[in-house]
């Protein structure tokens, strides 16, 4: 009986996740992810699914007594699905973008998480969730206020073009940090907690001994997997599959996630790094692909069971704090972000930009505040809080966002040019029938040379392509191909479309000289009746 | 990529003799075989010359950078040679070519081709470096400016 309901419940959870991730993307403009945890706050133990299902008598998702309201085993399989969302969003990080712009994106970053983190825990304390700052409750509040997800942002940036723009390359270089930050807070976070079962505060000789424990896994973790990266990947290669490949290098990462809870730290933490140690390696993107199959289907289930958790009546009583907190971690980003951006550089309104670009929250803070209840660190009250300003700063963030970026330059000083001219645009115009197959022309070139080629939108549109240090944006627009790359690459990229357009011209020849289209279609059409069929 | 391993002592011609495109290239090729580098010449030479036809590979500042992707070859192969003098080469700035770089890579088979092509371009982008390699006495001389000029 428990593995039928388990299936019918994966069966509810993917269908339903799916539908409103859809609608919400497609109608209401917001990320997949909040429809996805809508639907599991409809279907979820306390509203659709805790009502008996006709013929069966009984609840789909009947409500488990405890913290968690799901059983067992579907929070394990969120559990699972966690690591892949953390080890991909390891695997994206652009180690390189951020060190490149390390200082202003680190400073934006760092204060953006300080504020917010103080500003998040203070709340608790003030509103009387918490006994003190060194609550872990209060702890763990401060740091779900501190994560950003950047994907909402990276859209209406790239939408907009502003992408490459010196706000957009900070906000995404910030981003980075953003989230090693809040991982190595949450790994502090919970060891705290697991020191404190059952609430209370501790010594702050403990915290910091146990700070110190969590950076040093973390920071040696991290520093041995990327020098170990290349070695690793030399070996993988062997394989001669990527898909191979893919699924040893996704079986470290779960090796890695277990090291990490067994060390004292949350499974996620080994994920991410694992994924972060890999994301240096020319393999990063190919890995990426192969993991699209499992990561769609896995991870919807993870912000559907996130949803289910949301407890109705309690997030009743919870309002007015819910509020209260998520304006206070707006309101920590704008303060903490802003205020470096300011002295790096940018005006009133370049700082405004990027604080607006570190608003919304996502997927770190569901993960963190779902390891918060899972842990018995806070309860679903404030777990409902959390989703609640989930959902407030990614509804606020987009408008905010689309106006601050109206009116003129974001900087004080000349960083934007110098920023800009380190990138080169080469325009090709190409006539609508050729333009498609002069891309993918132009892909495999690349791929002949050895560089790995990532389409960034499933059409094609957009395209990555990489190799060591070497990363180029293939973008298709109007009726024209643009190649996008540091103007180091830029010689590289014109002998490479300059011998496909030579080749484009022979293969044009070679098509005169074909027989006449005509009198081939006229062959084939002919041929269609020389056969008896009665 | 590490031109250390693709340029080494036998890819080095310092003195070319002819004084036309063809004879240049063909002079290359016969290098090329004379330190075994490659056992097709006219395969070679063929993959080359209808690069060539498409487009001459001519640049500016005297460069010039011969290749193709041909059968003839398991890996790439690469050479460097000079001609004081200069020869018409039909380049992009109408001035005659001091500086050759060929580079031959399979035709079937990935792997760094333009990349090659591009830092060697790169590298002889600079006037001071192309001063030097002209006036370079030996090989190992040749070797040693190219190598720190990475």
């Amino acid at each position: 009986m428990h593995m039928t309901r388990l299936v019918l419940q994966l069966a509810a959870i993917l269908i339903t996740a799916r539908i409103f991730g859809l609608l919400f993307e497609r109608y209401a403009k917001q990320p997949r992810v909040l429809g996805e945890i809508v639907a599991g706050m409809i279907i979820g133990p306390y509203a659709l699914g805790g009502l008996a299902l006709p013929f069966v008598n009984s609840p789909l998702f009947p409500a488990m007594p405890g913290n968690m309201p799901v059983s067992s085993e579907l929070y394990a399989i969120a559990t699972i699905a966690s690591i892949v969302l953390l080890f991909r969003a390891g695997l994206e990080t652009d180690l390189s973008m951020f060190l490149r712009y390390s200082v202003v994106g680190s400073l934006v970053a760092l204060g953006g998480v300080i504020v917010s983190f103080i500003f998040g825990a203070g709340i608790a304390v003030l509103c009387g969730k918490a006994e003190s700052f060194m609550d872990p409750v209060a702890l763990l509040l401060g740091t779900i206020s501190t994560a950003t997800s950047v994907g909402l942002t990276a859209r209406i940036l790239s939408e907009r073009r502003k992408m490459s723009s010196p706000e957009g390359v900070t906000i995404l270089a910030g981003a980075v940090l953003d989230d090693v930050l809040g991982i190595i807070i949450l790994a502090v976070v919970v060891g705290i907690a697991k020191l404190t079962t059952g609430g209370g505060e501790i010594a702050w000789g403990k915290v910091a001994i146990i700070a110190g424990k969590a950076f040093g896994f973390w920071l040696a973790f991290t520093v041995f997997g990327i020098l170990m990266a290349p070695r690793i990947t030399r070996a993988l290669k062997l394989f001669r599959s990527n898909d191979a490949v893919a699924v040893v290098v996704f079986g470290l990462a779960l090796f890695f996630a277990g090291l990490s809870e067994r060390a004292g730290l949350a499974m996620i933490i080994g994920a991410y790094v694992t994924g972060l140690s890999l994301s240096q390696t020319d393999m990063a993107h190919e890995l990426c692909d192969r993991l699209n199959g499992i990561y769609g289907m896995l991870v919807p289930v993870f912000f559907c069971v996130m949803g289910m958790m949301v407890n109705f009546v309690e997030l009743k009583g919870a309002v007015l704090f819910g509020l209260a907190y998520s304006a206070v971690a707006i309101l920590g980003k704008v303060i903490g972000c802003g205020l470096p951006a300011l002295g790096l550089g940018f005006n009133m309104r370049g700082a405004f930009r990027i604080a607006a670009g570190m608003l919304p929250r996502g997927e770190v803070t569901m993960i963190i505040a779902g390891i918060g209840l899972s842990s018995g660190i806070i309860t679903s009250e404030l777990f409902s809080v959390a989703v609640m300003t989930l959902f407030v700063a990614s509804i606020i963030a987009p408008p905010i966002l689309i106006n601050s970026f109206k009116g003129g330059s974001g900087v004080r000083s000349q960083l934007a040019d110098k920023r800009q001219e380190s990138l080169k645009h080469i325009e090709l115009e190409f006539p609508r029938g050729v333009l498609q197959f002069m891309r993918l022309r132009l892909e495999q070139a690349f791929r002949n040379e050895e560089f790995f080629v990532h389409r960034i939108e499933s059409n094609g549109e957009v395209c990555q392509i990489r190799k060591e240090d070497i990363v180029i944006t293939l973008t298709v627009e109007d009726g024209r191909i643009i190649l996008t790359t540091a103007a180091k690459n830029e010689q590289l990229v014109r002998l490479l479309v300059l011998e496909e357009v030579l080749e484009l011209k022979d293969l044009l020849e070679s098509v005169e000289k074909m027989k006449k289209p005509d009198s081939m279609g006229h062959d084939l059409l002919a041929q269609m009746f020389t056969g008896d069929s009665d | 990529m590490n031109l250390k391993k693709v340029l080494v002592k036998d890819c080095v011609c310092l003195s070319l003799k002819s004084d036309t495109k063809t004879g240049i290239i063909e002079e290359m090729i016969e290098h090329l075989f004379s330190v075994g580098k490659i056992t097709n010449r006219q395969g070679a030479f063929d993959a080359i010359m209808a690069r060539e036809k498409k487009m001459s590979t001519g640049l500016q500042h005297g460069i010039a950078v011969p290749h193709a992707k041909t059968d003839t070859v398991k890996g790439l192969v690469a050479a460097i040679a000079f001609r004081k003098e200069g020869v018409d080469f039909e380049s992009l700035d109408g001035q005659p070519a001091n500086i050759f770089v060929m580079t031959l890579s399979p035709l079937n088979r990935t792997g760094p081709h333009i990349q090659f092509l591009s830092e060697m371009s790169q590298l002889l982008n600079r006037s001071d470096l192309r001063q030097r390699l002209l006036a370079a006495q030996d090989v190992g001389q040749v070797l040693e400016i190219l190598h720190s000029g990475q």
